[in-house]
């Protein structure tokens, strides 16, 4: 060796050859635990010798073990789908790590609640319908859940997207689409129609009219009914029937799932592979076609073109022929090489047709996909803030229980007490899904445990989605005894607060003084002061109860992310409210 | 004290192990490095090292150790570093203990070079010291994070033997790894 030699980097000329590759298989691995995937691709391209030690599968599953979304036996038994543990460190850390955890939107007012989780070589996202739980109480029931989107990992890795919805004969329909970017500290995951492009470009005055030149305009920025309608259109074009949602896996329940989740991964593969016709096909045919989009120029030469109207949401028919009639006059101008078509000089977002045009130009077809962002929001008492014109599903920020935020996290619980006993004429009750967390208060003088209420399985909303139920002052210990007989529960702590009551209309609920009680196992109870009210809580952990729960058809599909109109009902299930 | 020799005969062994019992104090175990050099310490620091604690649970253990991997220098360090963790303080419990044990631990290991760092870990793996392992493997990490191949190859003076095209061939393959 003739290098020069830093001082304190190596004693001796023994230690020549690289000090790293001198370490047994088993210490290279706990130095792995240590460094970012980066750092292994960095010390691959180092040296020949290096690079068999690190970019080896023994390594890349440490680096998958660290990320932490998957237990090491989930991550053998789904091996044999992937490549290389490299490809699957590439998903989960890309794909599955961002997304897991608990997403909501503001409509319908019961909640709207959709956990997304590790299904098999997928991340999937079910909703939960408001609903009753009957006298077994929570633990018991089979909570009712409709599956939203799966985003399957394909053997080499890649991310594919697929939205639930029924189509207008109520058959259950998987619609394939792309996922075009998830950031790691992502917040709002939004549902998009984005443009694609197979043909070559011919010569340059192609380029010049397609709009090439300038920069494309992004899905988000065209006004809402034109992504209303894109939406549409994609989904009901694209849509392909599930044979038998019933008998479909998304995620394991049980130890002998494994056929029936390889099957209905199979058959997701071969959708996206080939569309339409993948019953026909293996998966290691050839594709002819591209499938799962809409050619710009075939859908609108006809003027035949068809929306399905029940698909589509509480919205204005008169604004979809608009609509169509400006596409078809863009189209034509575009067909007819008119020198009037760069106009691209106007950078005001309204809902002149240019603008679709200008989204629209940057492709020959457009399909569905998925894009996960992080945007700046604010929030109220741990509730974000919305834009309800976005199809799109926003993070709730909840937390693991700490050192001095014990009842931080997801909780469920019902109103009455003893929790479980139901009435005769009332068998079955409310199920309540709460986030709790800690915050200052206004003056910053002291903290309040919050209760936000994200889903209720009553009738009719009384409150807003994302309110607080209570709002409990967790430092200031109270003296008050639980005003029923206590069930055998040994109480612990109790607290002051203030729960939700009558206030000033739906949108700003009053508040009147409770009580938070603790017991030793973990329960927790506030009640009312002046009506006794119970309303008794409990740790929920959703996957446990998706895994024992049923699957219900979804809605149409556009809905079936993100319901934009105002509701007070269940419209998820109103025909079915018990469990 | 030198170390005491096994001999053959068995009965002869037990009576030396007698002795050396007596003469020591109670509850300190003798540990000599390859090179001859002997140190003696608590059981409790001992029990650091797993493969002690197994042959004191196997009764096998006699009072003292021969440790034929290590030098006398490295063992030193190893010993020196297991006495201050013979108890792990709890973070949430008592944070001003901990924070005083992680400053002291990252002097230990500021004043060491590279080699030796590596001489420590290879010890701590033969002597099963999870602890001082993860602790010297997390310092050699920190050596390779955020660092470039270039600087990589500097610092563990590595020739790289790639052709400018295998080079690019696998920095296409991991691209990915670059993002966010």
């Amino acid at each position: 060796m003739n290098q020069m030699r830093k001082n304190g980097d190596l004693g001796s000329e023994s230690f020549g050859a690289c000090l790293l590759l001198s370490l047994p298989e088993d210490v290279i691995a706990v130095i792995a635990r240590f460094v970012s995937p980066r750092d292994i691709c960095n010390l691959s391209l180092c040296c020949k010798s290096l690079c068999e030690v690190f970019d080896s599968e023994r390594i890349w599953l440490v680096q998958c073990e660290v990320v932490k979304v998957l237990s090491l036996s989930e991550m053998i038994q789904w091996r044999i789908g992937i490549s290389s543990y490299k490809a699957f460190c590439r998903f989960l850390g890309e794909v599955m790590k961002p997304l897991v955890g608990v997403w909501v939107h503001q409509n319908p007012e019961l909640g709207n609640v959709v956990y997304v989780m590790p299904g098999f070589l997928s991340v999937v996202g079910c909703r939960i319908i408001p609903q009753e739980v009957g006298p077994l109480g929570i633990e018991e029931a089979r909570v009712m859940w409709s599956p939203v989107f799966e985003i399957i990992c394909g053997f080499d890795g890649s991310a594919k997207f697929f939205l639930h919805g029924r189509d207008g004969k109520l058959h259950c329909c998987l619609h394939p689409g792309f996922v075009m970017g998830i950031e790691k500290s992502c917040n709002v995951l939004l549902l998009e129609v984005e443009t694609r492009r197979e043909k070559e470009l011919c010569s340059e005055i192609e380029t010049v009219l397609l709009g090439e030149t300038g920069v494309q305009l992004p899905f988000r920025k065209l006004p809402f009914s034109y992504r209303r309608n894109l939406l549409h259109i994609v989904t009901s074009t694209v849509g392909i029937p599930v044979p038998d949602l019933s008998s479909e896996r998304l995620f394991p329940t049980s130890k002998d799932d494994e056929a029936v989740l390889s099957e209905h991964r199979t058959m997701l593969l071969k959708m996206h592979k080939f569309g339409g016709d993948w019953n026909h096909m293996n998966l290691e045919d050839e594709c002819i076609n591209i499938p799962n989009q809409v050619d710009i120029n075939e859908s609108w030469k006809h003027l035949g073109f068809e929306v399905d109207n029940r698909n589509m949401d509480a919205g204005n028919q008169t604004q979809r022929k608009t609509f169509s009639r400006y596409f078809r006059s863009g189209i034509k101008h575009i067909l007819g090489r008119s020198s009037s078509l760069k106009n691209t000089s106007s950078s005001r977002s309204d809902t002149r047709p240019w603008n679709l045009q200008k989204f629209l130009n940057f492709g020959d077809s457009i399909g569905l996909s998925l894009k996960a962002s992080n945007i700046k929001l604010s929030s109220y008492q741990g509730w974000p803030n919305m834009d309800e014109t976005r199809y799109a599903l926003y993070k709730l920020p909840i937390k693991n229980p700490i050192a001095n935020e014990e009842y931080a996290g997801l909780w469920g619980g019902t109103f009455g007490w003893p929790p479980g006993k139901c009435t005769e004429d009332k068998p079955g009750k409310a199920l309540f899904l709460l986030m709790l967390s800690y915050e200052e208060s206004q003056d910053g003088t002291e903290r309040l445990l919050i209760g936000t209420k994200i889903l209720e399985g009553t009738h009719y909303a009384m409150h807003p989605n994302g309110s607080a139920m209570f709002v409990i002052k967790i430092d200031s210990p109270s003296f008050e005894l639980f005003p029923f007989d206590t069930n055998g529960e040994d109480f612990e702590h109790s607290y002051a607060g203030e729960g939700t009551a009558k206030g000033y209309g739906f949108r700003y609920p009053g508040y009147k003084p409770g009580t938070l009680f603790v017991t030793s196992k973990g329960l927790l109870m506030f009640v009312w002061k002046a009506t006794k009210v119970v309303l008794t809580l409990q740790r929920l952990d959703l996957g446990e109860l998706l895994r024992k729960g049923v699957c219900v058809s979804p809605l149409p599909p556009c809905l079936n992310f993100a319901y934009l109109t105002k509701s007070h009902t269940n419209v998820f299930a109103p025909e079915r409210r018990r469990s | 004290m030198s170390s005491s020799k096994k001999s053959s005969d068995g009965k002869s062994s037990e009576i030396e192990e007698a002795v050396a019992s007596l003469t020591m104090p109670f509850n300190k175990i003798l540990l000599t490095s390859s090179d001859g050099e002997s140190f003696e310490i608590d059981e409790a620091v001992a029990r650091k090292f797993q493969i002690i604690a197994h042959m004191i649970e196997d009764d096998c253990a006699g009072k003292a150790i021969p440790i034929d991997n290590v030098t006398g220098d490295i063992l030193s360090k190893i010993i020196e570093y297991a006495k201050k963790h013979v108890v792990e303080p709890d973070e949430d419990e008592d944070e001003e203990a901990k924070k005083k044990l992680d400053s002291w631990d990252a002097k230990f290991v500021e004043k060491l070079d590279l080699e030796t760092i590596f001489k420590i870990i290879l010890a701590a793996n033969y002597l099963n010291f999870e602890g001082l392992l993860g602790f010297a493997s997390q310092t050699v990490a920190d050596y390779i994070k955020d660092k470039t191949p270039e600087e990589v190859r500097e610092i563990f003076n590595i020739e790289n033997d790639f052709t400018p095209e295998e080079e690019e061939a696998i920095r296409k393959e991991n691209a990915w790894t670059f993002n966010g």
